[in-house]
C-alpha cells in the first residue's frame, strides 16, 4: 500500500474553514462551534495513520510543487492539533454570543492549517507563503475585539512589525535564489557547499531577523506582549503555545538550508537563548497582569528551546535537540493551559458579569475557596512552568540541562547553571500567583463570579492530566521528540 | 564607467529599500506607514526578479514576484481595514497618540 494521507491534515481544517463561516452567516451561529470541533477531530485520523499505517508515503507533490512530512514537520502538526482541538472546546462558551463567532472559528482553523503547511513546505517561496498566511489570520485574531481600544492597538503594532520582518524574510529568499538558482531546500543544501560564504551568512542574517520578529527574540519581542495579553484568551494560548513555536521551526528550517554554518548558528541561538531567558523573566518579574505576565515568561521558554537547539548544533548534542523539540511539546500543554485557566477567570469574573477589564494578580486572591478546579489546574500549569518535578516542564528542561551537561565543555555547562538559575527566579513570579490563590481571604472579584462552564472544565482538565502524565513518564513523548531532534540535526547536516 | 544593466536595478533595490527603512523610522501616521510597507515590499520585488535573472532562472523569479504581490495586497487590505478601525475608536490616526500598552 503506498497512501498518501498526510496532505489531509492540512486540506481538512483548511477546506473546514470557509464552510465554518458560510454555516455560522447561513444557518443558526451554534452550530460553528460543533462543527469546527468536528473538523479538528477529523484531522486527527491522517496524523494517527501516519504512526499507526503501513508504507504511508510522506512526500507529496504537484507539478514542482512539494509537501513533505518528517520528524519537525510531525511534531508541530501534533502540537498544533493538539492545541487547536483543546481551545476550539474551550471557546465554545467563551466565544459564545460573541458579533462575528463564525469568523473567529473560521479563522482559528484557517491559521491551523497553515501552520501544518508551514511544517510540510519543501521549498523556500512556498514556506514563505505559508508563514504569511498564518500570519494574516493572526492578525485578524488578535484585533478580534475591535470595539476595545487594546486590541486594537497591540493588532496594528503586531501587523505592522510583522510585515516588516517578513520583508526581511524575502529579502533572505531572493539572496539565496540569486546565489543558488534554486528555491527546492535540498537542493540548496547541496549548493550551498560550492559557493562563497558571505552572501549566504547575509541571507542568514535577514532569515534570524525576519523570522526573529515571529518568535520573540529579545529585542524584537516588542509586539509580542500586547498581542498575547490582549487577545481573546483562546487565541492567547495558540499565539503562546503554537504560533512562536511555529515561527522558531519556520527559522530552523530557513537557517538549516544554509546548513554549512552550523556551527556558527548554534553560538547565535546560544547568545539569544541567553538574552530571552533572563530579559523575559525580568519582565515577567515586574508585571500585575496575569496574561502579561504569561506572555513575558513565554519569552524565557522560547530561550530554553533555544538553548536546547543550540547544544545540539554547537557540540552535535542530539540530547539537546530532542529536549528543545520536547519542551516545545510541553510548552504547548503548560503555557495554554495557562493562558486558558486565566481566560477560564477571566469569563467567570468579568465577561459573564459585563465588565471588560484585564486579570490582575490581585483578582485572584482566594480563587481556590470558589473554584477548586480552575485554580488547581492553573497552580499546575505554574509550577510546570517554572520547572518543579515531577511535572512536565521539569522533565524537559532536565533534559536540555544533560545535553549542556554531556558536552563537557565548561563554557556551556555555565550556561546550563545560568538557565537552571533563570529557573527558580522563574519561581519568584509563578509562585505568588499560586500563593494568591491559595492563601488569601477571597476578594471582591471572585465573590462576584458566576460559573466556570462544564466545557472549559473539561479543556483544562484534559490539558492538566497530561501535564502530569508526561511529567511521570516522560518517556511517552519518545516517539515524537526523538525523530524530530534527529530531523533538527540532520537537517543542518550533522 | 557603464553601469552593469543589473548592477543598476540592484543600486535601485537598495535606495527603495533605503527610503522605505527611512519612512519607517520616522512615520507615525498608520495610513502612511502602510504606503511605507508597500513601497519596502515592492523594492523586494524588484529584487526577487533580478534575483531570477541573475541566477538564469527569470521565469521562477517572476512567478514568485506576481505571487508576492497578490500575498502583500492581502496584508495592506488588512492593515488598511485595521487602520480604519482605529480611525473610528480613537478618532486619530496618528500611533504615537493611541499607545496605552506599556511594559
Amino acid at each position: 500500500m503506498n497512501l498518501t494521507i498526510f496532505p489531509w491534515m492540512i486540506a481538512v481544517p483548511l477546506g473546514a474553514s470557509p464552510l465554518v463561516y458560510l454555516a455560522g452567516r447561513l444557518f443558526r451561529p451554534s452550530w460553528v462551534r460543533g462543527l469546527a470541533l468536528f473538523a479538528l477531530l477529523l484531522s486527527w485520523i491522517p496524523f494517527v495513520l501516519i504512526f499507526t499505517g503501513q508504507g504511508m508515503q510522506l512526500s507529496f507533490n504537484v507539478e514542482t510543487i512539494g509537501l513533505q512530512a518528517d520528524g519537525i514537520s510531525l511534531l508541530l502538526a501534533a502540537v498544533t492539533l493538539a492545541l487547536g482541538t483543546v481551545v476550539v472546546l474551550f471557546s465554545g462558551p467563551y466565544m459564545a454570543g460573541e458579533v462575528g463567532e463564525e469568523k473567529y472559528y473560521a479563522m482559528l482553523l484557517a491559521m491551523i492549517g497553515f501552520m501544518i503547511g508551514l511544517g510540510c513546505a519543501k521549498d523556500l517561496f512556498n514556506f514563505w507563503m505559508w508563514f504569511e498566511a498564518m500570519a494574516v489570520s493572526s492578525y485578524l485574531l488578535v484585533a478580534f475585539y475591535r470595539e476595545v481600544p487594546a486590541s486594537l492597538e497591540a493588532g496594528v503594532k503586531y501587523l505592522v512589525q510583522s510585515a516588516v520582518g517578513s520583508v526581511f524574510v524575502l529579502l533572505g529568499i531572493a539572496l539565496v535564489l540569486g546565489n543558488t538558482g534554486s528555491l527546492d531546500m535540498d537542493e540548496i543544501r547541496s549548493a550551498t557547499g560550492t559557493l562563497p560564504q558571505s552572501g549566504l551568512a547575509l541571507a542568514g542574517a535577514f532569515f534570524v531577523i525576519g523570522f526573529g520578529v515571529k518568535v520573540a527574540l529579545v529585542p524584537l519581542h516588542t509586539w509580542l506582549p500586547d498581542a498575547h495579553s490582549q487577545a481573546p484568551s483562546g487565541i492567547s494560548a495558540m499565539l503562546s503555545g503554537v504560533v512562536i513555536e511555529a515561527g522558531l521551526i519556520a527559522m530552523l528550517r530557513a537557517l538549516s538550508t544554509l546548513g554549512i554554518l552550523s556551527v556558527s548558528w548554534g553560538m547565535l541561538f546560544l547568545g539569544f537563548g541567553t538574552l530571552n531567558m533572563l530579559f523575559g523573566n525580568l519582565m515577567a518579574l515586574q508585571q500585575t497582569q496575569v496574561k502579561r505576565m504569561l506572555a513575558y515568561s513565554s519569552l524565557s521558554h522560547i530561550g530554553y528551546m533555544l538553548l536546547g537547539i543550540g547544544f545540539a548544533l554547537s557540540d552535535g548534542q542530539q540530547a539537546g535537540a530532542q529536549g528543545a523539540a520536547f519542551h516545545l511539546f510541553n510548552h504547548m500543554l503548560m503555557k495554554g493551559l495557562a493562558f486558558l485557566a486565566a481566560g477560564a477567570f477571566m469569563f467567570a469574573l468579568f465577561h459573564q458579569n459585563q465588565v471588560q477589564r484585564s486579570l490582575e494578580v490581585k483578582d485572584l486572591a482566594g480563587a481556590a475557596r470558589k473554584y477548586p478546579l480552575a485554580a488547581l489546574t492553573f497552580s499546575i500549569a505554574l509550577l510546570a512552568l517554572g520547572g518543579l518535578p515531577p511535572l512536565a516542564g521539569f522533565m524537559s528542561k532536565w533534559q536540555i540541562f544533560v545535553a549542556g551537561f554531556q558536552s563537557g565543555n565548561g563554557w556551556l555547562m555555565g550556561l546550563v547553571i545560568f538557565a537552571a538559575l533563570n529557573s527558580v527566579l522563574s519561581l519568584a513570579y509563578y509562585a505568588p500567583v499560586v500563593n494568591m490563590m491559595y492563601r488569601q481571604k477571597m476578594g471582591d472579584a471572585i465573590e462576584q463570579g458566576k460559573s466556570i462552564p462544564l466545557a472549559m472544565n473539561i479543556s483544562l482538565v484534559l490539558l492538566a492530566l497530561s501535564i502530569v502524565v508526561i511529567g511521570l513518564w516522560p518517556s511517552l513523548m519518545n516517539w515524537l521528540t526523538e525523530p524530530a531532534g534527529q530531523a533538527i540535526l540532520s537537517a543542518f547536516g550533522q | 564607467m557603464t553601469l552593469d544593466p543589473l548592477n543598476a536595478v540592484l543600486i535601485g533595490v537598495i535606495l527603495l529599500l533605503a527610503v522605505g527603512f527611512y519612512g519607517l523610522l520616522i512615520t507615525r501616521n498608520l495610513i502612511k506607514i502602510v504606503l511605507v510597507l508597500q513601497i519596502l515590499v515592492k523594492a523586494v520585488v524588484i529584487a526577487l526578479v533580478l534575483a531570477g535573472k541573475a541566477s538564469g532562472q527569470p521565469g521562477l523569479g517572476q512567478s514568485i514576484a506576481a505571487t508576492v504581490i497578490v500575498a502583500d495586497t492581502i496584508v495592506a487590505v488588512v492593515a488598511l481595514a485595521l487602520a480604519v478601525q482605529v480611525r473610528i475608536r480613537f478618532g486619530t490616526l496618528d500611533l504615537s497618540k493611541i499607545s496605552s500598552l506599556r511594559g
